[in-house]
């Protein structure tokens, strides 16, 4: 009697069992062996999860999205090592050894040979680690742009808003050249699935494969379950200690954290508190002394509080901040602004927004900025922070 | 004779030391200035009046603070102000410096001019009796 499938324990045995069942085996159709591990299948579909929202979301979606796409990218980089651990803890074909891309192995599968590989092909063995190599550097390209353009996570205290934005290129050069390997990746199951004729895809959902006599004979290993956990255990800790001390490092650039109280109880009484650094210290002394006609209307002062607060904004003017709002909206502009409505990077920043948003009730006007950005008077303007008033109120 | 003068000096300090009083005070105040009595009928016309003689933003006091003094208004900025009418309000009208501030500003914003203490006294004694 043919067994249907081997059990479970059979990369134990199962090299030694196969070899005894081989005439069995010929005879029989469809005899199948784990190949995939229910982890490295889980990973599998996981990863594909992650990859996908944070693709989706990276490319398509507006910044209200960010918060996803970080969880998606994130999420990607730790499904990552952990699968790194298991490829060396975990069974026969999840190990990095029956995969790794030796140069020899790769030139054999190219010219046909090295018989059928039940787990990844050399080739698909050198996808997985650019896989890896990416999702990685992916991540942290995108932690060093949340720390320096948002000064927000683990990398703001070593990144500047230019250094974090020149990581901007890199994390897009990096994402696209992801993209063209998850289409290799595709081709690549496809092809190999016509040569060898079998479902690759179905394996990864199964985990099963059929047997064949002349497959590439792989080295059997053993899984080491709780090794694996506790390696796990220790690089979740390592970095959830490295986050908290790293993120708790002062940050250069910071805007000023304090709003004077003056300040903001004088200007905040018809606007937003505006924080000192977003216009230049060049706007703050020619708006202060014109209060009489103040985009329209009276907001006269009085000389000494007039002369008290344009010190204060001046003080931590844009020049003092490194923040993306300060770089891209208040500086390097011709002459310096006086509505930041009407800069190209703040009208750039909102043109998908529909006019109808701002005159809404919940917004009233493009000049209250708290009424979306919830830490407008932070002078961070992040995009973890934005909360757009829910369209019912919106006609 | 040094008391005669430092008791008139006394009497304009203190409310505008202690920042503090009340609608009736300020109906008081400014009806002495103007030199006769206020009159809320006439603060009422001039409130939702369309003067048109000051800032093109701003015609009326009712451009911000609608035609309902107990009803919450808008700044141009989109920023709620709060009712004006102390009824509504019970923060109305006890800050002499604060109405003080505002009749300068919006007085110029709406009229292009300060208004008289008439008129501080009649459009006072209009909110106060809503």
């Amino acid at each position: 009697m043919v067994p249907e499938r081997f059990a479970e324990d059979a990369d134990r045995t199962g090299h030694i069992m196969l070899q005894k069942n081989t005439e069995q085996t010929r005879e029989g159709q469809g005899l199948t062996v784990p190949v995939w591990d229910i982890w490295v299948r889980l990973f599998h579909w996981l990863l594909l999860a992650c990859v996908a929202t944070a693709t989706v979301t990276g490319f398509f979606a507006d910044a209200t999205w960010l918060r996803l796409h970080i969880a998606g990218g994130l999420g990607a980089a730790g499904l990552v090592l952990a699968r790194i651990v298991w490829g060396f803890t975990g069974p026969t074909h999840a190990r990095f050894k029956d995969f790794f891309p030796r140069p020899s192995a790769v030139m054999e599968h190219l010219r046909g040979g090295g018989g059928r590989h039940r787990g990844h092909n050399p080739l698909g063995g050198a996808m997985v680690f650019a896989f890896f190599l990416a999702i990685l550097f992916l991540a942290a390209t995108g932690l060093a742009i949340l720390g320096g353009a948002f000064k927000t996570g683990p990398l703001a205290f070593a990144f500047t808003f230019q250094s974090g934005h020149a990581m901007e290129e890199v994390h897009e050069l990096i994402a696209l050249a992801l993209l063209v390997m998850i289409g290799l990746h595709v081709a690549g199951v496809v092809l190999e699935s016509f040569r060898s004729r079998e479902n690759l895809a179905r394996g990864m959902v199964t985990g099963e494969k059929e047997w064949r006599a002349d497959d590439h004979q792989p080295r059997i290993a053993r899984p080491r379950g709780l090794a694996a956990a506790a390696a796990i255990a220790a690089v979740g800790a390592v970095l959830i200690l490295a986050n908290t001390g790293l993120s708790a490092r002062p940050v250069p650039g910071m805007p000023v954290a304090n709003l004077d109280p003056t300040y903001a109880q004088e200007c905040g009484d018809c606007h937003t508190v505006y924080h000192p650094s977003l216009l230049p210290a060049a706007s703050w002394r020619a708006l202060m002394p014109r209060l009489a006609d103040h985009f329209g209307e009276n907001a006269s002062l009085g000389p000494e509080l007039t002369a008290e607060l344009e010190a204060y904004l001046v003080a931590h003017a844009a020049e003092t901040a490194d923040t993306k709002a300060a770089n891209r909206m208040a500086r390097g502009l011709d002459a310096p602004p006086l509505a930041m409505t009407e800069t190209p990077f703040w009208k750039h920043q909102h043109e998908d927004l529909a006019k109808a948003l701002f005159a809404s009730d919940a917004v009233g006007s493009a000049s209250n900025c708290a009424a979306c950005h919830l830490d407008a008077e932070t002078g961070l303007f992040s995009p973890l922070s934005i909360s757009i008033p829910k369209q019912e109120t919106i006609r | 004779m040094k008391y005669l003068l430092i008791v008139p000096a006394l009497l304009i300090a203190t409310p505008a030391l202690a920042q503090s009083t009340s609608p009736s005070d300020l109906i008081q105040r400014y009806s002495a200035e103007a030199g006769r009595a206020a009159d809320a009928g006439r603060g009422k016309s001039f409130f939702l009046a369309n003067h048109g003689s000051g800032k093109p933003d701003t015609p009326s006091c009712t451009t911000c603070h609608t035609k309902n003094p107990r009803s919450a208004g808008k700044a141009r900025t989109g920023k709620t102000i709060d009712p004006l009418a102390p009824s509504a309000n019970g923060a109305r009208l006890t800050d002499l410096a604060k109405v003080e501030k505002w009749f300068r500003r919006n007085c110029d914003s709406v009229l292009g001019r300060s208004c008289t203490a008439g008129e501080k006294a009649d459009v006072v004694a209009w909110l106060a009796s809503q």
